[in-house]
């Protein structure tokens, strides 16, 4: 192998693929990365057999080749290369030694023999599911962060995606809150899909893809159980999650006796207080609805309280309709929702204090009504 | 995948030994004896009824690895040359024959003799949670899992019962019974016994070229088990260090209690060289008191016959069993911690003066 790139393009495919590196693994090619030429580009990809990232750069070939180089050594010297050059990149195949110069600098890498990584899926763009690139990187981050993080359950460490018709469900749970988020698709897919990818698979998809990029190609080959999307010069491969995702329409209430409406950046700031009064204790914050009457508007009353630091107390304006009702909740998990819905006002529906209570965004002709969280509530105590 | 990263501790060791059995091409899947195992094994494959768990007991050395890991090459082959088969050539085979294969999770305590934490369990039921990587199954090979640690045996109860499918669970372990009997009753056992030593003799002098005299008295010294045969033949080393373990016994003998002490104190330096020269020096106390009984049974110090059988003219059965029965007395208290210089000590004064 003999080929030439520009180091700025070099270090930025090493920073993208770095991610799927698994360093301390028991199969030590993991720790590599694979350096390929692959029809006039230079393909570069990491793995950690769960997560595979594989970018794509421009480069001058001479000598086509592969091989897999130590993947911290590689990205410690081509950071430290001069930028705006060209890095010379020739490998000898009997000693598997590729050597590296750029500028006045010249360096020996050992590596390991290509063959020795595991394969990575072809994929065929034709075949897959066209997303908008924003739309799907906002959808991930309104469900990703429900996942759990428990291996106990691994199944709730994914994200349950389907598509049917032209209609994409994203839902993830963790056993005391679950978001759900749909979204319709440009055109109606032929084959529904079903399948769990690992969360940590959609967060290092979201935080590639970037704003430049237009389109997002989802793939799933047919008898791998694997899903490949692809953003531009980079893929992203990961297996997919084996089991049966719980059936979480049951979960979701079917009516509700209170419907609150608050300003959303309100419910928001006054839970971001709250949480620093509950974090030291249980996260518990309790949520007094009161409705209103002929003059005065209904409010719901927000209290964050510890035993060593104080309490705090937050009053929001809120449109309310039902009975009142005092109920907890876990005041990371309301942030945590609160921080993703983008519309002006959201819904807080409940019913009882021990029943679950569910957020949605209110405004019904964008499609963020699409999105639903369901949180379990919390103890009262005393 | 830094979780699952963490114990990269587990490796692959024992390589020479692997290789060993490899050689031996056939239907038996290139297995030294065991035959009816190999057999069940292909047929449960090509008749598709797999079990999810099995679990291989054996002495160490009978080649409890070694079918484990066929049994993963059998599933996983790229090119079987027919149902239940593998073909031992293709890519996957030998990577899996290295315990380099991204399907294959090998789990075990750091060392021999060290602890299987839970942790290890955990981090492996989470790749075990996904689907195969390439392959046709997922394979967890747990090894030498009597050293699993009460928790991690616990945790891994769930798996056994449930696990995903596509996934297969070997145990392998010195008996059942040193497992919780909630892990046997949940996977299939298969006991490996030592082999005739016949058998250990041709197959170490077909496949591994060993003259016949050598190959004879390997096959004793094995006592029947192919693997540590085969490690004796590839590392002639370790021959050699028992050579001079049991020659430095019969000095032992004429020594005074000094000499004694004196002897056996480099010898405790090192745990693992101590638990090693013991279990030489059993093997050749259990040559004595099958002599001084009169058995049939064959002896696994071959080349110390004559000794054996002049020692066993001068002692009585009561003697020899009192010495068999203090070094396996000292090989337990070395395994649980106690000063090894004491115990070695306490050895030589309860070894008889000639």
């Amino acid at each position: 192998m003999r080929v030439s790139v520009l180091q700025e393009n070099l270090a930025r495919g090493l920073s993208i693929v770095s991610r799927a590196v698994s360093p301390r693994s028991t199969l030590p090619v993991l720790a590599n990365v694979l350096v390929a030429t692959d029809e006039g580009r230079l393909r570069l990809s990491a793995t950690n057999l769960e997560l595979g990232i594989t970018c794509w750069i421009g480069a001058k070939i001479q000598d086509e080749g592969s091989t897999t180089v130590p993947a911290r050594t590689f990205s410690d010297l081509v950071a430290t290369l001069p930028g705006g050059n060209q890095v010379e990149m020739s490998l000898t195949v009997r000693t598997q030694t590729l050597n590296v110069r750029c500028g006045a600098s010249n360096t020996d890498l050992k590596c390991i023999d290509a063959q020795e990584f595991p394969p990575m899926p072809v994929s065929d763009v034709s075949q897959g599911l066209e997303l908008n690139v924003m739309d799907f990187k906002e959808m991930i981050q309104q469900v990703v962060f429900a996942a759990s993080t428990d291996d106990a359950r691994p199944i709730l460490t994914g994200v349950l995606v389907t598509v049917k018709g032209d209609t994409i469900t994203l839902a993830a749970a963790d056993g005391f809150r679950l978001s759900v988020r749909k979204a319709r698709l440009s055109s109606p897919v032929a084959r529904p899909l079903s399948a769990v990818i690992p969360a940590r698979a959609l967060s290092e998809l979201a935080r590639i893809a970037s704003d430049g990029d237009k389109t997002l190609t989802m793939i799933t080959p047919p008898g791998r159980a694997q899903v490949i999307f692809r953003v531009g010069d980079v893929e992203l491969v990961s297996q997919l999650i084996d089991g049966m995702f719980p059936d979480y329409e049951q979960i979701i209430p079917r009516r509700c006796d209170t419907r609150a409406v608050l300003s959303t950046s309100a419910f928001l700031k006054a839970c971001k207080q709250a949480e620093i009064f509950a974090r030291e204790g249980s996260h518990i914050a309790k949520l007094n609805i009161q409705p209103g009457g002929e003059l005065k508007p209904g409010v719901v009353e927000i209290t964050g309280q510890s035993e060593e630091t104080g309490s705090n107390q937050n009053i929001v304006d809120a449109n309310i309709e039902g009975p009142g009702l005092l109920i907890a909740f876990n005041v990371r998990f309301l942030r945590e929702v609160l921080d993703v819905i983008r519309t002006p006002n959201v819904a807080l529906e409940t019913t009882a204090n021990n029943l679950p209570g569910v957020i949605r965004p209110v405004e019904s002709q964008d499609d963020q009504s699409e999105f639903l969280h369901v949180i379990m509530p919390m103890h009262l105590g005393s | 995948m830094r979780e699952i990263t963490k114990s990269s501790t587990i490796i692959a060791r024992r390589l020479p030994i692997l290789r060993v059995c490899a050689k031996i091409v056939g239907m038996n899947w290139g297995v030294i004896g065991h035959e009816w195992a190999v057999q069940l094994l292909s047929e449960q494959i090509a008749q598709k009824r797999l079990r999810h768990a099995y679990l291989i007991t054996g002495p160490r050395g009978v080649g409890r690895r070694t079918l484990a890991l066929r049994l993963t090459q059998a599933l996983n082959c790229l090119a079987p040359p027919e149902p239940g088969q593998p073909c031992r050539a293709c890519r996957a085979c030998l990577q899996i024959e290295r315990m380099q294969y991204p399907d294959l999770l090998v789990v075990q305590a750091e060392q021999e003799g060290g602890t299987l934490k839970v942790d290890q369990v955990r981090e492996m039921q989470r790749s075990l949670s996904l689907h195969p990587y390439e392959g046709r199954y997922r394979v967890a090979l747990l090894l030498r899992f009597e050293e699993a640690h009460p928790s991690a045996m616990n945790a891994l109860l769930k798996t056994l019962e449930e696990p995903a499918s596509q996934v297969v669970l070997l145990l392998t372990a010195e008996s059942a019974e040193r497992l919780l009997p909630t892990i046997v009753s949940r996977c299939e056992t298969l006991r490996l016994r030592p082999l005739p030593l016949e058998q250990v003799s041709r197959g170490l002098q077909e496949e591994w070229g060993a003259p016949e005299d050598q190959a004879h008295l390997l096959a004793h010294i094995s006592g029947g088990r192919p693997g540590l045969a085969l490690q004796l033949h590839l590392e002639p080393e370790r021959l050699q260090q028992r050579q001079a373990w049991l020659t430095d016994l019969l000095r032992l003998l004429t020594f005074s209690r000094k000499e004694r002490f004196d002897y056996i104190e480099p010898l405790t330096k090192e745990r693992s060289v101590l638990r090693s020269a013991l279990n030489v020096w059993l093997s050749f106390w259990r040559d004595i008191l099958i002599k001084t009984c009169g058995a049939v049974a064959p002896i696994t110090n071959l080349d110390y016959q004559q000794e054996i059988e002049q020692l066993a003219a001068r002692l009585d059965r009561s003697a020899a069993l009192g010495v068999v029965s203090a070094v396996e007395n000292a090989l337990s208290l070395v395994d649980q911690n106690v000063n090894p210089r004491l115990v070695g000590e306490v050895l030589t004064l309860d070894l008889p003066k000639i």
